[in-house]
């Protein structure tokens, strides 16, 4: 994904490498997601997602979404162009299985504080979990990048996001700029397993 | 109610439509109409495997049917497979709400290939063939392709029946079943636009359009979502299936059946947001109203339980005594715990046309506690030629097939 980050410049390269190593590929090999991903599927670069313990179906959605172009980005759409159903299946399989990373992203106090009850009132936790660690179809965002979450929350919020239910879209919209940034700071520092 | 209220204000994103009729701090659309008791409850919506599953991972051969049936998967790799027709050469067309496509099964003795014959459609849920024509219900217009299964490959441009079905884009229940009435006219649902909220005129209605003339006429009202509608083939009149409202506990209301005669004095009103299930009033639009005013269900088919594709049957192959009964199929809703439904029901009549209902195909509902409590959902059925059942399952993108086998 391509975020607000200055590291934007990392991420492309990171997708270039991608990208041809792609191109030389048979069959969907995890490791060709390594590059952006990060080695297991534990994002090392801030704009892009951590894979690793997601819901298998969480993964398999997006693929899905960015084939389909509903959902776009410059790095990751024609990576999943080419994808059948049957690749997207096996990938999402692999990366749920993989142990995710403890978070690098440090919460402040005083968001640690507010944030468990904004997600209580922004009925985060209804469909991510009491821990933030996803099923089925909604993602794991507990541990997750702090630039990748800033990023999808604000899409979101501005009704740019693809979204298979229109589910988080609702969600998003009440939020204010402050909202966004307490929850995203509190999210990122959540432990993912 | 089924995922479905929830999948409100979705396409607004997909299809780049406009703002959702909601004000900024109004609750998200599957929230809507929830008690403030409830604001902790972690029932959240379903969503379908949109990469579809293989149905030998599956645990097929645990359904369970009546003696002498059997059920097994027909065609997989239909990603969220949800209303069936089927072609007068035995193209089987499997439609979808999400994905934006139609599908068509072509059955090689044996094996069947999928194709892929129209995308790009706006939430394309009902579709009926009649005559060489495919007549396809999407969110806002019914259009018919002519000879489509003569050019599976290259399928002809669409023409309007009629549009303008969806002024307001409507966030919630904007979907639409399409069946064929024995009069020759189109039957479909305009759903209401929320969960529990006062709908326009059009809306929460089951309508017929004359395709050789574009004219509406009003079937019933007062109807919150049907998302099956059937003929009885002796009698002519309309069955259809109900969603209940969400958020009024678990045990109420029941998700309804419903009958009509047509050409009645006047069209019938189901009560919605008035009045649930024929006799309960909504704590909030039901205020200062009666039950009595309304019409009254054919049958409360159970709460939360998500009543989707209904059919009559009339084939050869079932015994003797399932002709002319009736078939349901619950998709299983995520507004209830313990959860229920995600199978098939069946419904005989007795000597007064009383009727009754038994589960028929049961096995997709593993624990009812748990979270998904399913593998499958059934959503729309199909009486095939030879008189076995095809059923849709959107969960998965697989059609499963029922026969019978005299011993």
């Amino acid at each position: 994904m391509n975020g607000n980050s200055g590291n934007a410049g990392a991420a492309a390269w990171a997708a270039a490498l991608c990208f041809f190593a792609w191109g030389t590929a048979l069959a969907a090999d995890p490791q060709l997601c390594a590059a952006c991903h990060g080695p297991d599927g534990n994002s090392v670069i801030p704009a892009n997602p951590s894979l690793a313990g997601q819901p298998e179906q969480a993964i398999s959605t997006q693929l899905y979404q960015f084939r389909e172009g509903n959902r776009k980005d410059p790095q990751m759409s024609p990576m999943a162009a080419n994808l059948s159903n049957k690749e997207m299946n096996e990938l999402a399989a692999y990366f749920s299985k993989q142990k995710p990373a403890a978070p690098t992203h440090q919460t402040s106090p005083e968001n640690a504080a507010a944030g468990p009850k904004l997600a209580l009132q922004f009925n985060c936790v209804q469909c991510h979990g009491p821990a933030m660690r996803g099923q089925q179809h909604i993602p794991r965002i507990a541990g997750q990048q702090y630039d990748y979450l800033l990023a999808q929350l604000r899409k979101f919020k501005a009704r740019t996001r693809a979204d298979l239910d229109g589910n988080m879209t609702a969600a998003a919209e009440p939020l204010k700029d402050k909202d966004v940034e307490i929850l995203v700071d509190y999210i990122a520092g959540l432990n993912p397993q | 109610m089924n995922c479905s209220k929830a999948l409100a204000a979705a396409f607004l994103a997909l299809f780049g439509t406009a703002a959702l009729a909601q004000a900024p701090d109004a609750p998200p659309p599957w929230k809507q109409g929830m008690s403030p008791e409830q604001s902790s409850s972690t029932l959240h919506p379903f969503a379908p495997h949109m990469t579809g599953r293989d149905a030998k991972s599956l645990p097929v051969n645990t359904l369970k049917v009546p003696a002498g049936f059997k059920v097994e998967a027909w065609a997989d790799g239909i990603p969220e497979a949800r209303s069936l027709a089927l072609g007068d050469k035995g193209t089987v067309f499997v439609s979808n709400r999400l994905a934006k496509n139609v599908y068509a099964v072509v059955d090689k003795g044996g094996t069947r290939e999928v194709k892929t014959v129209l995308k790009g459609l706006n939430a394309p849920n009902g579709i009926v063939f009649s005559k060489g024509t495919l007549f396809v219900a999407e969110r806002d217009k019914i259009t018919r392709y002519d000879g489509i299964e003569d050019k599976l490959d290259n399928p002809p441009a669409p023409k309007v029946v009629v549009d303008n079905l969806d002024p307001t884009q409507q966030p919630g229940h904007f979907w639409k079943y399409l069946a064929l009435g024995p009069d020759g006219k189109l039957y479909f649902n305009i759903g209401a636009p929320g969960n529990i909220v006062m709908p326009s005129y059009m809306q929460a209605s089951v309508m017929r359009v004359d395709p050789k003339t574009g004219v509406l006429e009003q079937v019933a009202r007062g109807v919150r979502n049907s998302v099956g509608i059937t003929f009885n083939p002796k009698t002519k009149e309309v069955w259809f299936t109900n969603h209940g409202r969400d958020w009024l506990g678990d045990d109420s209301p029941n998700d309804t059946l419903h009958r009509v005669s047509m050409g009645g004095k006047s069209v019938p009103n189901f009560g919605y947001p008035f009045c649930h299930q024929g006799d309960t009033l909504d704590p909030e639009y039901g205020k200062n109203r009666s039950c009595n005013e309304f019409a009254k269900p054919a049958l409360k088919l159970g709460t939360h339980i998500a009543p989707l594709g209904v059919k009559f049957y009339n084939g050869k192959m079932f015994p003797a005594e399932y002709q002319n009964t009736l078939f349901i199929a619950m998709h299983g809703s995520w507004n209830r715990q313990p959860k229920q439904g995600y199978n098939i029901m069946h419904v005989t009549f007795d000597a007064n046309g009383n009727p009754k209902m038994a589960p028929f195909l049961t096995g997709f509902l593993q624990d009812e506690k748990a979270d998904p409590p399913m593998w499958g959902r059934p959503v729309d059925i199909l009486q095939m030629k030879d008189g076995s059942l095809l059923f849709s399952d959107d969960y998965n993108g697989i059609l499963y097939r029922v026969s019978y086998a005299k011993k």
